[in-house]
């Protein structure tokens, strides 16, 4: 293995379950859809590592990258209605883990109602990611985020108290 | 009443996503698989071009100006074609990733319109010169087939005509979508 090749698989490990996270967002919670961009965006950084500046955070630089890599990909693809996942847990005889699943469920369903910029903030808010981060991510102003932030923090408890 | 915060925790709760074993290796066999790929394509790509050249040499279509013509437009357009979708191809793929969103989202939505000029304009020139060179063709077709083959080659290319005028019709459609909803989400 070479060095680029351990440094990709340390980044890879320590980066993985944001990613993945960010992906389930984007899907509506779907597993398999979130895996495959997951690996899609893995390649990606794995292409694009010579554009790697030292002086950027690895993180901003790997949500850039998934970010970009979710908009341009769902575009091709039909993301699983809500319900889909709901089947399983009908099954399920554990009440406490299911309300936890429905709640998580219906926070997807919420996301998902958002318009894609919007998801985007708050799935970088959600991970709790610094609004400055956010802002360099997205390539808006700090105080433009912050006031979407707000905006979109009100309409997403709005949904889910419904 | 729910506040974000309890939101927030409920996203943070919720299982940790299982690491796949040896991903990073899938992914570096996965980066191979789609070099090789590439290589594939364009092996297949100028062997075709060959080929259609060849055969143009093959059959002597240099020593009748009409065939020549008709050959010529046809192959022509087809290898011009598919030199578009190739470039298309690359372009989306030279496409930087690491931009910001918003940087990414404006070359996004170029990449979208020059798709969209080349459906309306390029396309439509090209399935144009195509069908000139077959009608060109017809009447040496008519002299040297039966005519049994010769119906058969005038229908089949009507339809082939048909089912190719709905599926980039389709593929319009599919672009034009794309690019109403990234101008959307970049108004709003």
């Amino acid at each position: 293995m070479t060095t680029q090749e351990k440094a990709f698989e340390e980044i890879y490990r320590t980066n993985y379950p944001k990613v993945y996270r960010l992906c389930q967002g984007y899907t509506n919670g779907d597993d398999a859809m979130s895996k495959d961009l997951a690996q899609e965006i893995f390649i990606k950084c794995w292409q694009k590592r010579q554009s790697f500046r030292n002086d950027a955070k690895v993180s901003t630089w790997i949500y850039r990258i998934a970010v970009n890599t979710c908009l341009l990909e769902l575009r091709k693809k039909k993301t699983v209605p809500i319900t889909d996942h709901l089947k399983h847990l009908e099954e399920s005889e554990d009440s406490f883990s299911v309300s936890k699943e429905l709640q998580l469920q219906q926070l997807y369903q919420c996301i998902g109602k958002l318009n894609t910029d919007n998801k985007t903030i708050i799935l970088l808010e959600l991970e709790g990611l610094p609004q400055k981060e956010i802002a360099e991510i997205m390539g808006l102003s700090h105080e433009a985020i912050r006031v979407r932030v707000h905006r979109i923090k009100n309409e997403l408890t709005q949904c889910v108290e419904k | 009443m729910k506040t974000f915060e309890d939101l927030k925790s409920q996203w943070e709760e919720q299982p940790q996503p299982e690491i796949p074993h040896e991903g990073s290796k899938i992914i570096m066999q996965k980066i191979n698989a789609i070099q090789n790929k590439q290589r594939i394509t364009n092996g297949v790509l100028l062997t075709t071009t060959f080929v259609l050249i060849g055969f143009f040499f093959y059959i002597n279509a240099y020593s009748n100006l009409i065939v020549s013509l008709g050959l010529f437009l046809m192959i022509g357009s087809l290898i011009v074609r598919i030199m578009i979708e190739y470039a298309s191809i690359k372009d989306l793929k030279r496409m930087d990733f690491t931009k910001d969103a918003a940087a990414f989202r404006t070359d996004l939505i170029n990449y979208y319109k020059k798709r969209v000029t080349t459906h309306y304009v390029a396309t439509p020139i090209i399935l144009a010169l195509y069908a000139v060179g077959f009608i060109i063709l017809l009447p040496s077709f008519k002299e040297n087939l039966s005519k049994g083959f010769y119906t058969y080659i005038v229908v089949s290319a009507i339809v082939i005509l048909i089912v190719m005028v709905f599926f980039i019709g389709k593929e319009i459609q599919k672009e034009l979508n794309s690019l109403r909803q990234l101008k959307s989400s970049q108004t709003d």
